[in-house]
């Protein structure tokens, strides 16, 4: 075989396959970088992201609650998305609620009450339950307006309150109906980072709802949403379409992850691009070396030497080649990896300073293409010989 | 193995030829150890019936059988193993790989199919009187020696057809005897059928089969 020949456009084709492996190697790696990064940084429960979403309130449906509000139908379709794990309507009171430290403390305050499925709830008590009889009202607090109480607190001349002592204080909740108010002892049985609101037992809402304002009322101005992936693009898109807004956008990277995934993406379709052209560049390649070495071919094949045969001996004349290349895109791509991390991502523990799996696979997928590709070339072209 | 040619006519050739011709047209069945001769003078078609004997051409009308199996059925893998074990070949243009020595293009053909040990080509070269150019370039060996070599050639596989176009055409008298004599004794130890196509009948050569072309 006349292989010498012709060395320039042997070693373009060479290069080219070189360049477009590793583009495609480290394409799918950052890729999967992204997917490992942006899983972080929501708060879970059981592998479970949950976030709450309201209506998008705009100058038009302003002051029309029917509009803001999500309807049974709407709370269906929000659970038959296949990326939603399920949904919990977050149940508001329906009549007035005061609330006051008693005798503790001179603070009173009107409230809103809000009640929640048990298992949407991070922080759940054994005592956060109620029934009807009882005094006794189990709260469950936000962090977040615990802290704001503590904030505004020394302004207005109350104490500064410990979790611990907030727990230990009762406090008086009166509803007001119509025509009756009613004034039960509150408990503050737990802190919430999930969800910002009061909760209470939903089994006590129903009641004092039923009891206070005389209506039942089915629609909710919230949506508790279980997420198998808060940044899931399908997600973020279907938020979009519907106007749905997610409490304190936690979806901001899954947007900033549609980007970079889009980027990434598309350097990995050129990665391939580049990958069939070298391809191809080769296949140029090796008939120009079959053309030449037509004759003695010819001559070998005459003798009686079987074309499967003679294309197996040129064939794997190459298989050596494509796998220092593809080995040496996967070195390459390693120590991308490992620099990413190490420089740019500061070794941070969701990310390995190895490459993935699915990148050795693809890089061996790759080799077997090159060689299969080749093999189906050579083997076409040494029975065109005859 | 038999070897059948059923109304064979190669395209380019008018029909009338047929008729005239033992071999184009007519039905003819041979066996092993049938010598056949072929006497066709020049523009009869020899090399293109040996062609088509070996498959190397197909523009012809008609069948080639090998044991009752049309040639034109072989696929390129049944032709290749057809070629290494079954049917060999003396060309008229030789065809060596001419940046090979001799010995090299000798080897390249015993090691496809080994018949014979490799220091029976020695004997067979020393037989031939070509020797002593073992290690030269084919390309620099003169017609004479590499049709010597040639027939060495067909002479290192396992066949049960020997087919020769015009072999000795660049050989004296004394060594066309000799490479006769060496042809007769492969094939008879192989019990081989022997298609032996040439300008004029071959007065060493004992046909049992005489056709004119």
């Amino acid at each position: 075989m006349h292989t010498g020949t012709n060395a320039s456009s042997r070693w373009f084709s060479y290069i080219g396959l070189g360049v477009g492996v590793l583009l495609l190697l480290c394409s799918v790696q950052m890729f999967i970088n992204i997917q490992q990064l942006l899983k972080e940084g929501s708060i879970r429960k059981d592998g479970f992201d949950f976030v709450s979403i309201t209506k998008n309130i705009t100058n038009e449906t302003m002051g029309q609650p029917e509009k803001n509000l999500f309807h049974a139908d709407e709370i269906e379709a929000v659970k038959k998305q296949p990326f939603i794990a399920g949904v919990s309507p977050l149940l508001a009171n329906d009549f007035r609620v005061q609330l006051s430290a008693g005798s503790v403390l001179p603070f009173s305050t009107d409230m809103f009450l809000e009640a929640l499925d048990n298992d949407f709830i991070d922080t759940l008590p054994p005592n956060f339950a109620w029934k009807e009889g009882d005094q006794q009202i189990p709260i469950i607090l936000s962090s977040d307006f615990f802290e704001i109480y503590n904030i505004f607190a020394p302004g207005q001349g109350l104490p500064q309150l410990s979790k611990e002592t907030a727990m230990g204080i009762p406090v008086q909740i009166t509803c007001y109906g119509r025509d009756n108010a009613f004034t039960f002892s509150g408990r503050i049985v737990a802190f919430s980072d999930r969800v910002n609101s009061v909760l209470v037992p939903k089994n006590f809402l129903q009641w004092a709802n039923k009891t206070f304002s005389h209506k039942e009322r089915q629609d909710a101005s919230r949506l508790f949403l279980k997420l198998k992936d808060v940044n899931d693009p399908q997600l973020v898109r279907y938020l979009d379409a519907q106007d749905y807004v997610i409490s304190r956008d936690k979806t901001l990277l899954g947007r900033n992850k549609i980007v970079l995934q889009g980027i990434f993406s598309g350097l990995g379709i050129f990665g391939l691009l580049v990958v069939i052209l070298a391809l191809m560049l080769f296949s140029f390649y090796l008939q120009l070396v079959i053309a030449r070495s037509r004759q003695n071919l010819e001559l070998l094949l005459t003798l009686g030497y079987s074309p499967r045969w003679l294309g197996k001996n040129v064939s794997n004349q190459f298989i050596p080649v494509y796998i220092f290349i593809v080995l040496t895109a996967l070195l390459c791509t390693q120590v991308m990896q490992w620099a990413f991390h190490h420089f740019v991502m500061f070794n941070r523990p969701e990310l390995s300073s190895f490459i993935n799996w699915t990148v050795v696979l693809l890089a061996a997928a790759l080799v077997l293409m090159a060689i299969v590709t080749n093999a189906r070339l050579v083997k076409k072209l040494l029975y065109r010989l005859g | 193995m038999t070897l059948e040619i059923q109304n064979l006519l190669p395209v380019y050739f008018e029909e009338e030829r047929k008729s005239t011709s033992e071999i184009w047209g007519k039905e003819r069945s041979f066996s092993n150890g049938d010598l056949v001769n072929i006497v066709a003078p020049s523009g009869t078609g020899k090399t293109s019936l040996i062609h088509f004997l070996y498959k190397m051409r197909e523009s012809y009308s008609g069948t080639v059988l090998y044991d009752d199996k049309p040639l034109q059925q072989f696929s390129r893998e049944e032709t290749a193993a057809l070629r290494k074990d079954h049917v060999s070949i003396i060309l008229q243009d030789m065809r060596l790989f001419e940046e090979q020595t001799i010995l090299e293009n000798l080897e390249i053909k015993r090691q496809l199919s080994p018949y014979h040990p490799q220091e029976r080509i020695i004997e067979m070269a020393r037989r031939l009187g070509v020797d002593h150019r073992l290690n030269a370039l084919a390309k620099n060996c003169s017609y004479g020696e590499q049709q010597r070599s040639v027939i060495i050639r067909a002479l290192l596989q396992p066949f049960d057809v020997l087919l020769m176009d015009e072999p000795f055409s660049h050989l004296d008298n004394a060594n066309s005897k000799k490479a006769t004599e060496l042809i007769l004794e492969e094939t008879a130890h192989r019990k081989a059928l022997v298609i032996f196509a040439e300008l004029e009948k071959a007065g060493s050569f004992p046909a049992t089969h005489l056709y004119h072309l």
